[in-house]
């Protein structure tokens, strides 16, 4: 379980080589068992450029596909996983364990220990998960509380030294970069026996607990007869506990109001010591009754350091939110457009935002425009052919609010709108945004005399709730639209 | 040269990671391992610097110190600096042994009689137990840190010479319950345990006190190179690949030996004490650990997997991809023995939502579905390795996992392999309940199609479509119900952007005759109901070039006459010629000799015109088969050359004649003597089938006449040939050596040349005999002949040495048919005719128990010497 080598590439579109390798990391010592597992099967790590060059070809991010090649286009070279085999020199590198991200191309090279031909199945290789925590925890790293190249390029030149505590041989250690970085700050304390090796220094101070749960709800609405509308809740439950003592114990409850609607899918830190059975099994997958389990649901753990993702679940509410309707229709040289948004009644009235936004993918800029609406302003981006509807803090008292116009497009110029194969003819969406704060759709929350804490002090304990949207589409329902086989569940 | 700035070195630190074997071949190149030594010790370089300095010497240490000599020689150098460190803390102690470890490790000096191995190994193991090592070698503050290190290093030392700590478990285990640290402790025990166990049940030897025992029972020293010598050398896997530990009862099984019941206590005793903590340890640690112990308990008697089963619950929980990638390697590990029915399923439906948990990244979703595809279930039904639905996998558990349009193209084909698998299994499914997942995949193929279809898509949307198609054309091969449908949608899609030609023409090649041979149908008749002229025409003609064949002639011929008209540049022309060309190959004659002619007259290209009559003639001029082959995909020329290129070498290497490694092989057989002429009996075999083989012959030296070539209609191996006759007409009496060329053509119609091995005519293959005299006269008839020989003639006496078969065997083996007097066993007259005119006489009288005198004489004063070669070769020839 062992990985040979690590990069980091940035995608660079537009430039000669699409790309650069701002990090890379050998491990020597794997490569040697590499070549004694391999045997003649054996491909060794390539420099960086060859390197660079294969990934992007076979990621299919250098800029020329205009031909058929088939060594990338042909039907039978199907990847399922982001594993790939890369050509270089004639030879076949694989498993290589790459994804990108943010305009980031993570990738590892992790050690089959056995020969490669006939390849191995996957899950039998250990090095590959270990491959994905390695380049995920990388990705943490970089990416949190980074606002800016400059920062980026902190984070970068700080990889090296990271990676000789975390990863010095090849084999990870921990994958949380940042308990390396500050391990190495820590490094004059000396450490107690028996400190778990994910907890970094000891904390000193008032005692204190926080938990915020993030509840994001997502939606596809047809308002089609055959196709059913879905909308799902994910919520994450974020904890930071600022403790003394080396082991201090916490336990917190979530909670449901009587008519809250159960968490399920629930998957937690591995901190957390112990799960009942009932969180364990309540899933989506199964179909819903009153006998769900309906909490409290208990997690006790040792909290780590840092601020840490105790749990994520998933909910089925009763109703979405925001029920909406859209429907446009081309008429000779315009689009006529109407939508109808109705909040729910039970929830909470008060957003921090709320907007609708209104794209029209594949055509011209906006020309001209005719519009009515019951309810907040329309602001118009003309360039970038999207209205965004902004209805502000509350709905009215009706609850229900509603748009229509009609728009005329230029003539379409490719560089600027860019091709989207989804939202063609009259096949499209308006995208909610909105945020509620203290307020989440399943009712779940923290209850702050429940949150019980093993350790010297009574520590102050505040929690915090928001319900924010994500990939809330209301289709167009005049006009074919994707569905998902649980639309067609009715 | 004195130490480098650090400004340089940055510079030369870059260089060498823009191009690592760039930099070696420079002139820079064979100075750095030294220099970098060297300079570890220069006051002027801060910490920083060195520590970069260390990285890089981590990173490449093979480009720096190729062989292990050198690799020795810069570990001691390491171990050098190190101890010359003043007693303050540094940055540099981590790093030095790291840096020390990699060189001996990586570079293959690692061993008993390594100078440099037995400083660092007591060094490592003393820090690692946390022993004071004298003169504030540690300071206090990097005592923790470098205990750590120390034992990450042993680790990999561990890892590169499985049984080396193997002495001291005993020591790791007792610094495991006390104050060390608990992580790289636990992972060092548990490596160093699993290798122990392996090599001493490879060696039937049981664990001993070696858990137990503080100090090693060897007395070498707490590490262990004769485990390390009995390991072979061999690494140890840390998880055998599964299915061959399915098979594997020999290499990986550890059942070889039970351990005595003390030693499996404490065995059980350290496995206990290490799963205990590991709640302890960073998640990818623990799942380290538990592959490690997994699988080298796996199968050990008196080790119950139930061991495990406290640490289930916890990691089940979560949704660290090393965790649950851990606990499927112990179900793979343990099966039914750790993992009920009811605990298969949990994990299966634990795996199944991972699979899709929208607070997870679309990496960790694919994964997790391969897991699922390929879970490791305890009863398992279909065949090893591939990948396939479980079967506790249901259509509702799948439900969420199904792929819709919105998902980006490597989830949907991984999802789409499920559906696939799903549709497969549907015959069985009871219908009506749920949306029928066919019905969906349908619909699912006709969403891919239309994006497939826009005008100015990228090709990725293309080719998605295509590797769609091409899946369920392999998942649901034999499903006319999915593939009918599949059929029609591609034709479609054909005619809505013939642009994709290239794609088509690429699954075609692709997928089996199931969907081949109708797609192809289809296609075709899409393609020539189409006007000629056509934007599109070079598309067509591309597509035609692959779907046309002898079917539906005349409506191709129909086209690709509308089509001459149009095909006014020379690419379109060429594509035009390609379209003939298959038509060709598919054996259609009829009405193509007039489009050919056509063609040939009319386009406007003369390269296009030649090509036409080329095909015309050869069309006219050549069989059926012939043409195939003609025609065919050329053997000579790379698939990278352009199309004229590989078709002109195609022609070259089916009209022309190749030379090529000879497929026959000649033997010469006894040669006869009746008749004017000496004849060569010649024995033909064949190494594969050959057709209408000729075989000529070139005499050296001109010393015959020039010989006729010989006919062989046809050869086949295994199938007796009749024997070949090649009559010679010497020029002189003399042997010679005969070129053999061969001439045929193979099975696939090509005309071959081979050079055969050269064949020799001995002096005896010329012998004839003189016409017989009558009864009685013989005496008189050879007195006359040996008269008339001389004066012009030569005389000589040889004597023949005689075998053991007396001289009565030695006349009948090889002069039989020329004796003219004979007086068994003691006398014989012999005359031997030599074409084209000369005469060999022989008395062989009064032998001897070992030889016979031989007065010879002969006409021809050149025939003296070989006729005596001849005569004192005869009793060695068998």
């Amino acid at each position: 379980m062992a990985q040979r080598a690590v990069w980091l590439i940035s995608h660079e579109p537009g430039t000669p080589l699409c790309g650069t390798v701002r990090f890379s990391r050998r491990y020597p010592t794997v490569e040697k068992r590499a070549r004694v597992f391999n045997g003649a099967s054996y491909v060794p790590v390539p420099e960086d450029g060859p390197f660079l060059k294969a990934l992007l070809f076979e990621l299919r991010l250098l800029d020329d596909d205009k031909d058929f090649v088939e060594s990338r286009d042909s039907c039978s070279r199907i990847n399922k996983t982001s594993i790939y085999g890369l050509l270089i020199g004639g030879e076949e590198l694989w498993p290589v364990v790459a994804f990108l991200k943010n305009d980031m191309i993570y990738a590892c090279v992790p050690l089959v220990e056995q020969t490669l031909s006939p390849r191995p199945p996957l899950i039998s290789v250990s090095g590959v998960s270990q491959g994905f925590e390695f380049l995920f925890g990388i990705q943490d790293f970089l990416y949190s509380g980074q606002k800016n190249d400059s920062e980026l390029n902190t984070k970068l030149s700080q990889l090296p030294e990271l990676l000789l505590q975390a990863c010095p041989f090849g084999t990870l250690l921990d994958a949380n970069l940042q308990n390396s970085l500050d391990n190495t700050n820590f490094a004059s304390v000396t450490q107690p026996q028996k400190q778990p090796a994910w907890k970094t220094g000891m904390y000193k101070g008032k005692p204190q607990v926080s938990i915020s749960i993030t509840e994001k709800v997502k939606s596809m609405q047809y308002d089609k007869q055959g196709i059913a509308d879905t909308w799902q809740v994910v919520g994450t439950v974020t904890c930071k506990c600022d403790l003394e003592g080396i082991m201090p114990n916490v336990t917190i409850s979530l909670s449901l109001p009587t008519n809250g609607s159960p968490l399920q899918d629930i998957l937690v830190h591995p901190c957390v010591t112990s799960l009942d059975s009932a969180i364990l099994t309540s899933s989506s997958i199964d179909a819903m009754d009153d006998s769900a389990f309906s909490g409290p649901y208990k997690f006790p753990f040792t909290p780590p350091s840092e601020s840490f993702n105790l749990c994520y679940y998933t909910s089925q509410v009763p109703v979405p939110p925001i029920l909406g309707f859209y429907q446009m229709k081309e008429e000779e040289v315009q689009l006529r457009i109407t939508i109808n948004l109705k909040l729910h009644e039970s929830v909470k009235n008060n957003f921090e935002f709320c907007e609708a936004h209104i794209p029209f993918y594949n055509r011209g800029p906006i020309t001209h425009l005719e519009y009515k609406t019951s309810f907040g302003q329309l602001e118009v981006f003309r360039e970038k052919s999207l209205l965004i509807w902004i209805i502000g803090q509350k709905f009215p008292k009706s609850m229900e609010i509603s748009l229509s116009g009609t728009v005329t497009f230029g003539a379409k110029s490719h560089e600027k709108q860019p091709f989207d194969p989804i939202c063609t003819g009259e096949t499209a969406y308006l995208k909610l945004h909105f945020r509620i704060l203290d307020y989440t759709l399943t009712g779940c929350y923290a209850d702050q005399h429940s949150v019980q804490v093993f350790a010297s002090g009574k520590p102050k304990i505040s929690a915090h709730r928001k319900l924010i949207s994500s990939d809330y589409y209301i289709w167009n329902s005049k006009a074919p639209a994707p569905v998902t086989y649980g639309s067609l569940l009715l | 040269m004195g130490p480098l700035s650090r400004d340089a070195w940055a510079q030369r630190l870059g260089a060498f990671r823009a191009s690592p074997s760039a930099f070696m071949a420079g002139p820079e190149g064979e100075d750095l391992g030294r220099d970098l030594l060297g300079d570890l010790r220069s006051e002027k370089l801060s910490e920083q610097t060195k520590v970069s300095l260390l990285a890089l010497s981590m990173e490449y240490p093979a480009q720096m110190w190729p062989d292990a000599s050198a690799a020795e020689v810069a570990a001691t150098s390491l171990l050098d600096t190190l101890v010359l460190l003043p007693p303050r803390p540094s940055a540099l102690r981590r790093p030095l042994l790291l840096a020390a470890t990699t060189a001996l490790a990586a570079g293959g000096a690692l061993g008993p009689t390594s100078g440099a191995s037995c400083r660092l190994l007591p060094l490592l193991l003393g820090l690692a137990a946390g022993s004071d090592l004298g003169r504030g070698f540690v300071p206090a503050s990097e005592q923790r840190p470098l205990q750590a290190t120390a034992c990450e290093c042993l680790r990999e030392l561990e890892s590169c010479k499985p049984g080396l700590l193997g002495g001291s478990l005993g020591l790791l285990r007792g610094l495991l319950g006390q104050e060390g640290p608990v992580q790289p402790l636990s992972l060092l025990l548990a490596l160093a345990l699993r290798n122990t166990l392996v090599l001493q049940s490879r060696v039937g030897a049981g664990l001993g006190g070696l858990l137990t025992d503080k100090v090693s029972p060897t007395g070498g020293g707490p590490w262990d190179w004769t485990l390390v010598e009995e390991g072979d050398g061999r690494l140890q896997p840390q998880a055998p690949s599964w299915p061959a530990a399915e098979e594997g009862e020999g290499e990986h099984s550890l059942t070889a030996r039970e351990h005595s019941p003390e030693e499996a206590r404490e065995l059980r005793a350290a496995v206990i004490q290490l799963l205990d903590t590991s709640y302890l340890l960073t998640p990818v640690a623990q799942a380290q650990l538990l592959w490690l112990l997994g699988w080298a308990l796996r199968g050990l008697q008196g080790q119950p997997p139930a061991l495990f089963k406290p640490q289930l619950v916890r990691l089940l929980g979560t949704a660290q991809l090393t965790l649950l990638h851990a606990v499927l390697a112990l179900k793979a590990a343990f099966g039914e023995a750790l993992f009920t029915a009811q605990d298969e399923a949990l994990l299966l439906r634990r795996l199944t939502l991972a699979a899709q948990h929208p607070a997870l990244p679309p990496p960790t979703h694919l994964f997790y579905l391969h897991c699922v595809l390929s879970f490791p279930e305890n009863w398992p039904l279909g065949p090893e390795g591939e990948e396939a639905a479980p079967l506790l996998l249901g259509p509702q558990l799948c439900r969420g996992l199904l792929p819709s349009l919105l998902h980006d193209p490597m989830a949907l084909l991984a999802r789409l392999h499920l559906l696939c698998l799903l549709c497969a299994e549907e015959e069985e499914e009871e219908k009506g309940q749920l949306p029928s997942p066919r019905h969906y995949l349908e619909e699912l193929l006709a969403g891919l199609r239309q994006r497939a279809a826009l005008d100015g898509g990228p090709r990725a949307l293309a080719t998605l479509c295509f590797q769609a198609s091409y899946l369920v054309a392999c998942c649901l091969a034999g499903q006319p119900t999915v593939l009918t449908p599949l059929i029609h949608g591609l034709a479609q899609l054909y005619q809505a952007r013939p642009m994709l030609a290239p794609h088509f023409v690429d699954l075609l090649d692709q997928v089996d005759s199931e969907l081949r041979e109708p797609l192809k149908v289809v296609l075709r008749q899409v393609v020539v109901s189409r006007p000629g002229k056509d934007e599109a025409l070079c598309w067509h003609l591309q597509m035609l070039a692959k779907v046309a064949d002898g079917d539906a002639q005349s409506a191709t011929l129909n086209f690709l006459q509308a089509a001459a008209a149009h095909c006014t540049n020379w690419d379109l022309q060429q594509g035009l010629l390609w379209v003939c060309r298959a038509l060709l190959r598919a054996g259609v004659r009829g009405g193509l000799v007039d489009l050919l002619q056509v063609l040939a007259r009319q386009l406007e290209d003369p390269d296009g015109r030649d090509h036409a009559r080329l095909y015309y003639i050869l069309l006219a001029h050549l069989a059926a088969p012939k043409l195939g082959v003609a025609l065919g995909p050329s053997l000579a020329a790379p698939a990278l050359a352009s199309s004229l290129v590989a078709e002109n070498q195609g022609f070259v290497a089916a009209l022309m004649v190749q030379e090529a490694p000879a497929l026959v092989r000649l033997s010469m057989g006894s040669h006869r003597v009746k008749g004017p002429l000496p004849v060569l009996k010649l024995q033909p075999e064949a190494l594969e089938p050959i057709y209408s083989l000729e075989l000529r012959f070139r005499v050296e030296g001109q010393l015959y006449a020039p010989l006729e070539a010989v006919h062989v209609p046809c050869l086949c191996p295994g199938r007796p040939a009749r024997p070949l006759l090649l009559p010679l007409q010497p020029r002189c009496p003399a042997p010679a050596r005969l070129d053999v060329h061969a001439l045929y053509t193979t099975s696939t119609g090509l005309t071959c040349h081979a050079h055969l091995p050269p064949l020799f005519v001995n002096f005896a293959d010329l012998f004839l005999p003189f016409p017989q005299p009558p009864e009685g006269a013989g005496l008189g008839f050879f007195e006359e002949l040996w008269d008339s020989c001389l004066p012009e003639g030569a005389e000589s006496r040889v004597w023949c040495p005689l075998g053991p078969q007396g001289l009565e065997g030695l006349v009948s083996r090889h002069l039989e048919p020329f004796v003219v007097v004979a007086q068994p066993p003691t006398s014989y007259c012999v005359a031997i005719h030599l074409p084209p005119d000369s005469k060999l006489l022989l008395r062989l009288e009064a032998a001897l128990a070992d030889g016979v005198p031989v007065a010879l004489r002969t006409d021809d004063w050149a025939v003296l010497p070989l006729a005596g070669d001849y005569l004192r070769g005869l009793a060695a020839a068998v």
